[in-house]
């Protein structure tokens, strides 16, 4: 397992090179559009960090880069490897669309099935799985990209989001408090 | 803070966990290799932990209880199973996420003898799974089930193929805790695309709900895994309260993340955080020096001007005395004492923070 520390030197490596790109580019901004660029390149180089191989990272990268203001400043984060992983992404989105489209398929089919749950039993379980499916769906819809993923790589996903996520939010709340105490000065 | 203390352990743990798993992994890489796609190389935390070593977890463990196991676990063990009719083969690569669930039900199990015939049905669903049931082992035990495992049962196992895994039920059904001597999961400790599995009393045999067994383990195991990582968790019981906990958690994460970039954008008037070379002579004295190295390889803008760095280096002095405060961390002590150190650069400038403090005055 990395070592939390080095994803978090590689992760603040990365957030700085992004930040700096941006403040280069721009002279006057806004308060939201700072903020907006911090987390830009806060998430973008905490995906860049995993490298691509997980698929929220991924999922990451490519909605970034969706947007054209964004795209520079994601090639400059992402370094040498950009081209590859741009190529990744993208043909995830790709599969993710067949995915989606077959899915709605087997839904149409699935719905035609009866219901057969009489006995009390069987209500139980029932209700249990339709709990359990509307939280994987809200957890889905808070992993990026986890709208395509089976079951079981969405746990696995949120595993790592999880860890990434935690590791983010170490390095931002250091660097927050370093500058307003030095701010005070 | 805390929770990065606690973090910080677990990950340690988890890595020692690691490196012991991965000296024995060495014993079977070849048969692992072939098998699992290679861990991610990249560390990816807890996938690599659970993808490869899971099965080599098992073996660790049970590798005390039984000497003759890992020597049976031998490559050529897994090339008899092809050879013998008789067994049960349950080929899948995903199953160390079973032997995981196997191993820590069989730390708490309490064993039971009984045994059904299954049904003979040999569907082999597709190339992964393939599935015959075994006939010839009912006959050893009786149907009448003592409370606890007997010895005759074990000593059957032992005489039969080491590949093969059982899964005895109660008779008053409990299904979850699944019932194993402790040499059987050992023996199939080893990472095999074929595990024998018994069909449990009670339950249909067809490739199809055998499938869907072993995928609910593999998603029950790795939700475990889930539990201990999200605080809180492991009290509760039950899948749906556990991925309400997860989903907050996630939740409140991202909140974290937007606060924080919200306040990093109030305190910065220009988001230009300068940790440039200039750290690197100061860094003797304070930092470690692991931190330089990482320093100088960035490509940082230009070094600023000499006659700035006297107000720096009082601002520095100031500094050394909020250090400790941050040093209970060890992990981000590193790198804060040189963030701090920089950004106190940008913060000479006195527009700047008086515009940074009239910034903080309306949030």
């Amino acid at each position: 397992m990395r070592p939390p520390t080095s994803l978090k030197k590689e992760f603040l490596k990365k957030w700085i090179m992004g930040l700096q790109l941006c403040s280069s580019s721009k002279k006057e901004m806004s308060f939201l559009e700072r903020k907006k660029a911090i987390k830009l390149s806060a998430d973008v180089a905490m995906a860049s960090a995993r490298n691509a191989t997980t698929r929220w990272s991924r999922a990451l990268i490519s909605n970034a880069s969706k947007d054209d203001s964004n795209k520079e400043l994601v090639e400059c984060i992402l370094g040498p490897e950009s081209e590859s992983l741009k190529r990744a992404s993208m043909s995830l989105v790709l599969c993710n669309k067949r995915n989606r489209s077959k899915k709605i398929l087997r839904k149409s089919c699935s719905i035609r099935r009866a219901r057969k749950s009489s006995s009390q039993m069987v209500m139980a379980s029932s209700i249990a799985k339709r709990l359990v499916k509307k939280r994987t769906q809200v957890l889905k819809s808070l992993i990026p990209g986890g709208g395509s993923m089976s079951e079981f790589s969405l746990i696995e996903e949120t595993l790592d989001y999880i860890l990434s996520l935690r590791a983010q939010v170490d390095v931002m709340r250091h660097l927050a408090n370093a500058t307003e105490l030095l701010n005070r000065k | 803070m805390e929770r990065i203390a606690g973090t910080g352990g677990r990950s340690g743990s988890t890595g020692g966990e690691k490196e012991e798993i991965g000296a024995e992994s060495f014993l079977f890489g070849e048969e692992i290799q072939r098998l699992m796609t290679g861990p991610p190389e990249n560390g990816s935390s807890f996938t690599a932990l659970l993808g490869l070593p899971a099965n080599q977890a098992m073996e660790l463990l049970h590798s005390q209880e039984s000497d003759t196991a890992p020597t049976e676990l031998s490559g050529e063990a897994w090339r008899d199973n092809h050879m013998n009719p008789h067994k049960l083969y349950y080929c899948s690569p995903t199953f160390p996420a079973n032997t995981t669930l196997i191993d820590r039900a069989a730390r708490f199990s309490v064993f039971a003898a009984g045994e059904n015939s299954p049904e003979t049905s040999s569907v082999p669903s597709n190339s992964s799974l393939k599935v015959k049931n075994e006939p010839t082992d009912t006959d050893s035990n009786p149907n009448s089930l003592p409370p606890l495992i007997s010895n005759p049962t074990v000593e059957n196992k032992n005489q039969r193929s080491t590949k093969r895994k059982e899964r005895e039920k109660k008779a008053k059904g409990s299904t979850k805790k699944c019932k194993n001597a402790s040499n059987e999961t050992s023996e199939e400790a080893e990472k095999l695309p074929y595990v024998h599995v018994r069909a449990r009393r009670g339950e249909a045999t067809d490739s199809h709900s055998l499938a869907e067994r072993a995928r609910r383990e593999k998603i029950n195991a790795r939700m475990k895994l889930l539990q201990e990582l999200v605080p809180g968790c492991n009290k509760i019981s039950g899948t749906a309260l556990v991925l309400d906990e997860i989903i907050s958690h996630v939740q409140s994460l991202q909140r974290q993340v937007e606060f924080l970039s919200m306040r990093l954008a109030a305190v910065n008037p220009r988001i230009d955080f300068n940790l440039d070379s200039l750290l690197a002579p100061e860094s003797g004295s304070l930092v470690d020096s692991n931190f330089p190295s990482m320093v100088m390889p960035l490509m940082w803008p230009d070094v600023q001007a000499n006659d700035n760095r006297q107000p720096y280096q009082q601002l520095w002095n100031d500094d050394t005395l909020h250090q400790p405060v941050w040093g209970r961390e060890e992990d981000p002590h590193n790198f804060i004492a040189p963030e701090h150190s920089l950004l106190s650069y940008d913060s000479s400038a006195n527009s700047g923070s008086l515009q940074s403090n009239q910034l903080k005055m309306e949030l």
